[in-house]
């Protein structure tokens, strides 16, 4: 195949992809359908915003064109529906303007009868709003209230317990309190301890001349030792002199 | 003070540099919208170029992009699941995947395979003289060589970024019916809430832009080429950093546009 037929296959093919896929998509958002007007109205214009997509059954099926406010104080809201979806707006259809907690507000289309007869253009149904921010907060209002008792409650509670603390602390600390008897009582122990101190001092020097008398007992028991032994020696030698005798008897003179 | 100088020289470069290139697009946008431009031998460059650029590397470019593209959004849906937004896919693939991350894959792929090649390409030919050749037999260099280089670009870069988008949403049909257990029919639907028109034009006019770019920045810097061999891979890598440069600077001036 030669190079300039590639190229140009190339080209023509991708070429035919991009601009079958825009017309699809332009097809499906249906840009070259037919579109029908349909106005609603709202006694408030709160929560409305032009291009706020139109749902039926979680698919969109059109968007809000405009918003206008009509001599009368209603705002009119004029939904731009294209012709293919046009079978899902009904005479008894309702339109609920769904703000929730998270995400975009959309308008949401019930129909129960897919029977009923069309939505006439020039027919004005008003717009139910649900709210789930202010529905949310009315569920959460009784918890309120009960965090706003229990804060009260615990108010009180702190209060009488401010009031036993005080009369705790005048227990405690106050001029006939426990804290200042025991710094009394300590002054006293004190007072006494320091009397206690020459006492202990002479327990100590007699302890230490006690101990130096023990030492001279030493001195004195070898002593007494050492005369034992020679009162022993001379023993052992009166007592070996006798035994060589025949006669053991000893005369005196 | 020496400090304060070469802040100061460098931005002086910056900025002489953002203007010679501002300046050289200008020059090529007449040309190219200028009819007499368009003569047999700059059609047949042209031809030449978009076979190199785009069909020469489709089998491969098809092969990645399946492999990347299911691979990335096999990942990007078991974690949409994983944390509980499910929802979100449609916007995720269309708004992500589909106006972002396609043009910025393609550009990168062609930015490295054809980018380098045409800067190095124009760099070798002012080293050796060829562009004062073809001048002599007064042949116009800018409508002979770099017009059709530059269309070339965004030719490629818009059909290669649509192609890997088509893939990608392919994937999606797979990989939706295999993690969600979703209907070929609700996944075109989920598909078709989340497209946005707008988003989906300036996805292709920045395909536009950034063909036109990566690859007239390559030339530009090509044709800064000396006439010694020493000064093609200097021109060389100059080029590519300015084209990353480019391609991210388009990435965040796009952003800033679908802000507002």
């Amino acid at each position: 195949m030669k190079r300039e037929v590639k190229v140009g296959l190339f080209i023509v093919c991708t070429a035919v992809i991009i601009c079958l896929a825009l017309l699809y998509l332009a097809n499906e958002k249906g840009f070259f359908a037919g579109n029908y007007i349909f106005t609603l109205s709202s006694q408030s214009g709160d929560g409305f915003t032009e291009g706020m997509p139109v749902e039926f059954s979680g698919f969109t099926i059109g968007k809000v064109q405009k918003l206008e406010l009509n001599d009368k104080g209603l705002v009119l809201i004029k939904i731009k529906i294209p012709q293919k979806h046009l079978k899902w707006i009904k005479i008894d259809s309702t339109f609920t303007l769904y703000r929730p907690l998270i995400g975009a507000a959309r308008i949401i289309v019930t129909t129960d009868n897919l029977k009923s007869a069309a939505l006439p253009e020039d027919k004005i149904p008003e717009v139910q709003i649900v709210n789930d921010i202010n529905d949310s907060i009315e569920k959460v209002q009784p918890l309120l209230d009960k965090t706003t008792q229990i804060a009260e409650n615990l108010e009180q509670v702190s209060s009488k317990i401010d009031v036993m603390a005080g009369k705790a602390d005048m227990h405690v600390f106050g001029s006939e309190g426990t804290v200042p008897q025991v710094n009394k009582i300590l002054k006293d122990v004190n007072g006494k301890l320091e009397r206690l101190n020459p006492t202990i001092d002479n327990v100590n020097k007699i302890s230490t001349e006690a101990s130096e008398g023990l030492k001279d007992i030493g001195i004195l028991r070898s002593n007494v030792d050492d005369t034992l032994n020679a009162v022993e020696d001379v023993a052992k030698g009166v007592d070996s002199i006798i035994s060589t005798k025949k006669e053991p008897e000893i005369k005196l003179p | 003070m020496s400090l304060l100088e070469n802040i100061g020289s460098a931005v002086i470069k910056l900025i002489k540099s953002f203007t010679d290139i501002i300046n050289f697009a200008w020059k090529i946008l007449i040309r190219i919208f200028n009819r007499n431009t368009y003569t047999s031998a700059m059609r047949t460059v042209l031809i030449d170029q978009i076979y190199f650029t785009s069909v020469q590397i489709l089998p491969i470019f098809l092969i990645t992009s399946i492999a990347f593209g299911s691979l990335l959004i096999g990942v990007l849906f078991l974690q949409l699941k994983q944390l509980g937004l499910t929802q979100y896919f449609g916007h995720v693939l269309m708004g992500l995947i589909v106006t972002e991350f396609s043009p910025f894959v393609t550009v990168l792929l062609i930015t490295l395979r054809s980018g380098s090649a045409i800067n190095t390409e124009i760099a070798v030919m002012k080293v050796n003289k060829e562009m004062s050749a073809l001048e002599a037999f007064r042949i116009d260099v800018i409508n002979y060589l770099m017009v059709p280089r530059v269309i070339n670009g965004v030719i490629s870069i818009v059909l290669l970024s649509t192609l890997f988008s088509v893939v990608l949403l392919g994937s999606g049909i797979l990989f939706s019916g295999l993690i969600f257990g979703m209907s070929i029919d609700a996944y075109s639907n989920v598909l078709l809430n989340s497209a946005n028109f707008s988003d989906i034009v300036i996805a292709l006019l920045k395909s536009v832009v950034f063909g036109f770019f990566i690859i007239l920045i390559p030339v530009r810097f090509g044709l800064q080429a000396s006439h010694e061999l020493t000064s093609i891979p200097i021109v060389v890598s100059r080029g590519m950093v300015n084209v990353f440069a480019a391609i991210l600077t388009i990435e965040v001036l796009s952003l800033i546009i679908k802000l507002f």
